[in-house]
């Protein structure tokens, strides 16, 4: 499980680079782009993909792997298929680094990578699925606690989702194809990175925090209702367009629902560290935590309104919908993602953080980094969009309008990648281990108490 | 009832899969037997030529589709943005994309849609738009391509163009039949 997060890491710097060398490109198109391989259009997949898979799907699974047993309260079912599974898993990532660059492409969102590779995932999953399983069926404590029926789901989910996405796809044509298309893509986040990213939250929340879970009965309603809704909403990627009427408003029906699990996740999440909020102080884990929570809550309270109609009409294409998904992976999944790195790394190495100071800079640069990058494209998108549905500004007028908006965020890149590299820093330090001395994190039980 | 599940690993896993199944079918299986025009290609259009294909190849390789859109939606500022010369642009069909694979309706506009555009340019306009687009745009913030100009002795640039002027040709929307070769 170290592997996995030791090599989530690297190209969580990596990608990150790639994320600011793409947005350098909007201020000076230019830039690095007269060569074949730098070109943008072959930079944002490995970007894209780099960052879901490469990192935050790898770090997510290193830190289940370390939190399915001790909610089971045993071992790993086999570590040596957790070895294979991250060797695989990482083989598939440097051989999409390569097809992305080259060109090499199926040419639909998420699913660029070709048929090789969408096996090794699939291979990769199915490994992982049965060390799950497998642990989780030889449990010793018998009560599941919330986070390993997200993970379970999870695992169900993503199967689904990810054979739709990446084969069945490639069976249908046009718009047929666009909406299976939209199904994974949606579902990639809301099937796949949710439930990995909330098992995470919900067990390092407690623990972190010291306290019992606020509601074991919240967290229920939570689970079932997202694993209801959530599929229903792909179509909310193409009102407007060539779909029928009908598939739009169901879409837009279940994603104002939406906000039922998200409503009971932040209540439980927030009233977990009710009181306790002068811990949150003291504690990047807990600042990453809490933030990630909020951000969680403000992305899906936008998903929900830019389903609506007249929302749409002004934000959808525009660099809004970009900030949004900033948003969540980055804001929300990857911030969960960070703290449990930052939680589990020591415990590991059985040493202390190599310093928490830096790991609270590493919030402070993410954190406002964050802020700039995703209200700068908000303000800019939401006017490109009011711009573009008045058919007497030119095209290319809109694409003027947006440089000062690029320039912020190219800038907010910069402070981004900066605490990626010093979290990558910090946690390399703490493996290789010169601080030295004993752990000496306060956690009693490694289970978290529900209330 | 629902207490039992915390206790029984299966029937979270059953629970969690049939929620999603509820919803994965309806809007995903039915659809495509349900909406005829999803599956069958607009009357009066016709297969792309191996040429057109080829320029679609390349139109999928560098990227074309992250940043253009091909898709007039119903609202009437996209209907006036991408018309030309005083006419509309026809708001666009399910049946026009059947023959589409990957599909290219695009998610995001950082350039103009593309669903019209077959016709709007001539070949030496797109030649020097790919070479650099800001000799001819300024303030574009699209990527040079000058490979496609020189690669295989101009071969992929004629490639490419002529998928683009396929683009919305289906529709055959301009009266006077003003397009540009």
């Amino acid at each position: 499980m170290r592997w996995f997060i030791l090599s989530s890491i690297v190209f969580f710097v990596i990608t990150a680079t790639v994320g600011l060398l793409l947005s350098l490109k909007f201020v000076w198109p230019e830039f690095m782009g007269t060569a074949k391989w730098l070109t943008f259009g072959r930079l944002r997949p490995l970007h894209v993909n780099g960052i879901l898979f490469g990192w935050l799907l790898a770090a997510d699974m290193g830190l289940l792997f370390y939190l399915v047993p001790r909610l089971c309260g045993n071992k790993l079912w086999s570590e040596k298929l957790g070895l294979m599974t991250v060797g695989l898993f990482d083989l598939v990532i440097l051989g999409a680094v390569y097809t992305t660059l080259s060109g090499q492409t199926q040419g639909l969102e998420y699913a660029e990578l070709p048929l090789v590779l969408d096996v090794g995932v699939t291979l990769a999953w199915v490994f992982f699925g049965v060390n799950i399983f497998g642990t989780i069926l030889t449990r010793k404590h018998k009560k599941i606690y919330v986070s390993l029926w997200y993970t379970m789901g999870a695992v169900i989910w993503t199967a689904a989702v990810y054979i739709t996405g990446n084969f069945l796809v490639m069976f249908a044509t046009g718009v047929n194809q666009a909406n299976l298309n939209w199904f994974y893509v949606h579902n990639a986040v809301g099937l796949i990175f949710t439930p990995l990213g909330l098992a995470i939250a919900y067990y390092f929340i407690p623990l972190a925090v010291r306290e019992p879970l606020y509601s074991h009965k919240l967290s229920m309603i939570g689970f079932w209702s997202i694993s209801f809704i959530y599929v229903w909403t792909g179509a909310h990627h193409m009102i407007h367009g060539p779909i029928s009427q009908w598939l739009q408003t169901v879409a837009i029906l279940f994603s104002v629902m939406l906000i039922i699990p998200v409503w009971t996740v932040i209540v439980n999440f927030f009233g977990t560290v009710h009181g306790r909020w002068d811990r949150v102080r003291q504690d990047p884990i807990l600042k990453f935590l809490m933030a990630g929570t909020t951000f969680y809550l403000l992305t899906c309270l936008q998903g929900p309104m830019h389903s609506l109609r007249t929302v749409n009409a002004i934000v959808s294409k525009t660099d809004w919908v970009v900030g949004h998904a900033h948003m969540a992976v980055f804001g929300a999944f990857s911030f969960f993602a960070i703290a449990g790195c930052l939680y589990v790394v020591p415990l590991l190495s059985g040493r202390k953080l190599h310093s928490v100071k830096l790991a609270d800079n590493t919030f402070w640069l993410m954190m406002v980094g964050g802020l700039i990058y995703f209200v700068s494209l908000w303000i800019g998108g939401f006017m490109q969009g009011l711009q573009w549905n008045d058919p007497s500004i030119p095209f290319i007028d809109t694409v003027r309008f947006m440089r000062p908006f690029w320039i912020a965020r190219a800038f907010s890149g910069v402070l981004i990648l900066a605490g990626t590299i010093l979290f990558f820093y910090n946690l390399i330090r703490t493996f290789g281990g010169t601080a030295g001395g004993e752990t000496t994190t306060a956690v009693g039980t490694p289970v978290p108490a529900t209330a | 009832m629902f207490h039992k599940l915390d206790f029984n690993a299966g029937w979270v896993a059953v629970g969690a899969l049939l929620f999603f199944l509820v919803g994965a079918t309806l809007t995903t299986i039915l659809p495509q037997m349900s909406e005829a025009s999803w599956t069958t290609p607009l009357e009066g259009s016709r297969a792309y030529s191996e040429q057109e294909l080829r320029g679609k190849a390349i139109y999928q390789r560098e990227g074309c589709w992250y940043c253009h859109t091909q898709q007039i939606r119903t609202l009437e500022a996209d209907t006036k943005r991408y018309g030309w010369r005083g006419v509309d642009a026809p708001i666009s069909l399910p049946g026009e994309y059947v023959r589409d694979a990957p599909h290219v309706l695009g998610t995001r506009r950082a350039g103009p849609d593309l669903a019209r555009v077959g016709g709007k340019y001539d070949k030496s306009w797109h030649k020097t738009h790919f070479n650099n687009p800001r000799d001819l745009v300024p303030g574009s913030v699209m990527p040079p391509f000058p490979w496609i100009v020189t690669d295989n002795g101009g071969q992929d640039l004629k490639n490419l163009i002529a998928y683009i002027q396929t683009l919305g040709r289906t529709r055959d929307w301009r009266p006077d039949d003003d397009y540009e070769e």
